[in-house]
């Protein structure tokens, strides 16, 4: 009896010794999709947005699929069905869960990366964004994503399957709801295009330290054309009169470099009442500041572009880049002005020399006034780049 | 060896001496007498009273009765609820600078910031006096340069240019021997009229250049050369304080470098939520003089959920005040140019949302008057109007009265700025 107590005692002092460390080990992996209906699949393709019209999905495509018996296919046919000129697909947890529903999602405490696999059908597709995370920030809801989105691209994807790899390192993944995502555009694909994704999955790797962001190769494109895939910057940031702009972000009249160029149309309507509008380059789209993104761009000594007005004399009060405050603000600000647009394309330039670049949301932006136009503005901008 | 006059004057006097008298006696008197008239008749020049010191790293350092100060302060208007800014507060028989001087020192703020004193002089002694004597707060005298003068500040004009000069060097000279007076700030964000974003002047040769550019400089070229000279001037009439440059940000002060180069010290109006971001390096790059914020603060009103929150408040503060401190003459990191910041403000002000309805002084309005997205936590506010410019204070008025005052309700930033200012290098 008193060697069983002795075992039993015993039993007792190691068993939580074992549980413990077998929890410490954890999984090493945690699957968000492997095949169509695996085990191992724990979140749904079900958060379409943008123009989801565009957007065809095959979850069990058999055309070739990295491992297993499938992929999941994508076709985006950028007729901009609702009028948003991109799209995109949210995996989540549960579907359609866009951070309202509480007691969902998963603690992936444990993992520091995502990893997936994708390709092409002909390779050359452009996807702005693939990313985790950020579920329930924009618009707020009551249950988000303890992750912020941590995105990687442009992506220009090749006819064979890559790895790719989000480094989630020091990143809160005690709820994740969102736990992978793509979004493209009309712009970078103008034809639509398809492209695969399979085997994407959370994993553990040892001693993967965070990622400071890199400093940005130079030149460094805001807008070079159209359809160039590294066109950095959206000109999602509409301000004042936003009811008073357009933009043509494909306009053919007389490109100064390649084949097309910017065409902002300012009506001076004063649409809004506020008698000034303006438009940022933002990235992501839409981050005033309350998106933890950007980028390096510490190497760039100045900014230039060409700009010319439709009829010569169109007053801009300010181009200019960074200045966006918020939680994430930009590291600094620079700015030129009031610009008196000439009618031929002049090339312009923002110093950027002892200034801090090493956190930019805002690539570029403009503003002009109706006191100075009033009869509004039509001018053309190409070549947007820091240097 | 050569002696300077005095010197020489005594070496003489000594050898007489010594040649009419014993040697070793008259050894030990002549160097005596040497050493006292050196001490004495040749001793280093007095430093003023306040001084911006420049130390051998280039850190800048301010200096008050031969002690570093570093500025604690806050921006003063005490206008109790029902009365606006014409409100002759100096005269006020419940003398509210005394309660709240005793809150302040407290806290540890160590100065105030006065836009602009008031006309009678006595009243403005009273007051600098009363809080200097009683509770060691020193004040921050300044001028608005005519900002606000109907139909706009005619910096380009002569006649305009004057009457501004006659004004400032009045107050100079009125006020220069008061002891509790720490500095003169010349202006507040009238850099921005050279924009023409307010109170826009103009000059018949500024309205001959087509390059708006062009015209904007000019306008600079204008503005900083004038107070150049206001600074010359004061300096001339009280070498005991230094004259600082008000200014909105950092715009306009690549110009300042070129055109005010007599100013000591540049008063800039910040606010950027969180973080001031680089804004004491690029200062150093772009004019190289020592920094005191006299604006920085955070409301303490939340727009979008339409609720009072002090911890949005103190949070903001918070951040500022620790940047400060990084930035200081002997902090570890930081450029060292910083002598110190004002928080807008002591008491909220509740004339301010709409200061032509007197029945609007009675009440603590919840509506905006601007935007900014660096105060984040309500951006989302209807049309993005998240700033309630009446509830800036670091310390509430209650509508009940003590003493003929309406109490003062000291808020959550009161104490954390308490706090952190006792240990700034725990926090």
């Amino acid at each position: 009896m008193k060697k069983f107590l002795m075992i039993l005692a015993a039993l007792t002092i190691a068993a939580p010794v074992f549980a413990a460390e077998t929890a410490a080990e954890g999984p090493k992996e945690f699957g968000v999709y492997s095949d169509k209906g695996a085990r191992e699949n724990h979140f749904i393709p079900s958060g379409w947005i943008g123009d989801y019209g565009d957007v065809k999905m095959v979850d069990q495509s058999t055309t070739n699929p990295q491992s297993g018996a499938t992929c999941v296919e994508f076709t985006y046919n950028a007729k901009k069905s609702q009028g948003n000129g991109w799209a995109g697909v949210y995996w989540q947890n549960p579907a359609n869960n866009w951070g309202s529903k509480p007691n969902s999602g998963f603690d992936l405490s444990g993992m520091n990366k995502l990893t997936f696999w994708a390709r092409g059908a002909k390779g050359g597709e452009v996807i702005q964004e693939f990313f985790v995370g950020g579920i329930g920030y924009e618009p707020k809801a009551l249950y988000p994503d303890s992750l912020i989105k941590v995105a990687v691209g442009p992506v220009e994807l090749t006819d064979t399957w890559q790895q790719y790899s989000i480094n989630l390192s020091g990143r809160d993944l005690s709820y994740v709801i969102g736990g992978f995502g793509w979004v493209t555009n009309a712009d970078v694909n103008p034809q639509g295009c398809t492209f695969y994704i399979d085997n994407v999955k959370f994993e553990k790797e040892e001693g993967l330290a965070p990622t400071a962001k890199q400093a940005q190769e130079m030149p460094f494109y805001v807008f070079a054309d159209r359809s160039f895939s590294k066109n950095h910057f959206i000109p999602s940031g509409w301000m004042g009169d936003y009811g008073d702009l357009r933009i043509d972000t494909g306009s053919k009249e007389n490109p100064y470099l390649g084949d097309t160029c910017l065409k902002i149309t300012y009506s001076g309507q004063a649409t809004q009442g506020a008698r000034w509008a303006g438009m940022c380059w933002q990235h992501p789209a839409n981050n005033w500041g309350n998106v933890d993104a950007g980028y390096d761009l510490s190497r760039a000594t100045k900014l230039t572009f060409w700009a010319r007005g439709e009829k010569g004399g169109e007053r801009i009060e300010e181009f200019k880049i960074g200045g966006l405050m918020g939680e994430f603000s930009d590291s600094d600000s620079a700015v030129i002005g009031p610009v008196i647009l000439n009618k031929d394309w002049t090339q312009y330039t923002i110093d950027l020399k002892g200034k801090d670049m090493s956190y930019i949301i805002g690539g570029f932006c403009w503003a002009a006034n109706v006191d100075n136009n009033p009869n509004g503005a039509v001018f053309y901008l190409d070549e947007i780049k820091f240097e | 060896m050569r002696l300077s006059l005095n010197k020489r004057f005594v070496y003489r006097i000594s050898y007489i001496v010594y040649r009419a008298a014993g040697r070793k006696l008259i050894l030990f008197a002549a160097c005596g007498i040497f050493f006292a008239a050196c001490l004495f008749g040749c001793s280093k020049k007095q430093l003023p009273k306040v001084h911006i010191q420049k130390l051998k790293n280039s850190r800048y350092q301010l200096i008050v009765d031969g002690r570093p100060y570093i500025v604690k302060g806050v921006c003063y208007n005490p206008v109790p609820i029902g009365k606006n800014h014409e409100y002759d507060w100096w005269n006020d028989p419940a003398k509210p600078w005394i309660t709240d001087g005793k809150l302040m020192q407290e806290m540890g703020i160590n100065t105030i910031r006065i836009y602009e004193p008031a006309k009678n002089p006595e009243a403005v002694k009273k007051v600098i006096r009363d809080l200097y004597q009683l509770y060691g707060i020193r004040t921050i005298l300044g001028n608005w340069l005519g900002f606000w003068e109907y139909p706009s500040p005619l910096y380009g004009d002569k006649a305009f240019q004057e009457k501004i000069s006659k004004e400032v060097l009045e107050t100079v000279d009125l006020y220069k021997d008061e002891p509790g007076v720490l500095l003169w700030v010349l202006g507040n964000e009238n850099n921005y009229s050279c924009l023409g974003r307010v109170n826009p002047w103009s000059t018949p040769e500024i309205e001959s250049e087509p390059d708006p550019q062009k015209k904007n400089a000019l306008r600079y070229k204008i503005y900083y050369s004038f107070v150049n000279r206001l600074a010359q001037e004061i300096h001339k009439l009280d070498i005991d304080h230094p004259v600082a440059l008000g200014n909105g940000e950092l715009t306009g002060l690549e110009a300042a470098r070129d055109y005010c180069p007599d100013i000591d010290l540049v008063a800039c109006i910040i606010y950027r939520g969180k973080s001031f971001g680089p804004l004491f390096r690029s200062l150093r790059m772009t004019f190289d003089r020592p920094i005191l914020l006299v604006e920085i603060g955070a409301d303490c009103y939340d727009a979008y959920l339409k609720k009072e929150d002090q911890n949005m408040q103190a949070f903001f503060l918070e951040s500022q005040w620790r940047q400060i401190y990084e930035n200081l003459a002997d902090a570890q990191k930081g450029e060292g140019n910083c002598i110190g910041a004002v928080t807008f403000e002591w008491t909220d002000e509740w004339w301010k949302h709409n200061e032509y309805s007197a029945e609007g002084w009675n009440v603590h309005d919840t509506g905006s008057n601007w935007s900014s997205g660096s105060y984040y936590f309500d951006i989302k506010a209807e049309n993005n109007m998240n700033m309630n410019e009446e509830w800036f204070g670091i310390v509430a008025l209650s509508e009940e009265k003590v003493n003929g005052l309406y109490k003062r309700i000291p808020r959550k930033a009161y104490y954390v700025l308490r706090d952190f200012w006792k240990n700034p290098a725990k926090n």
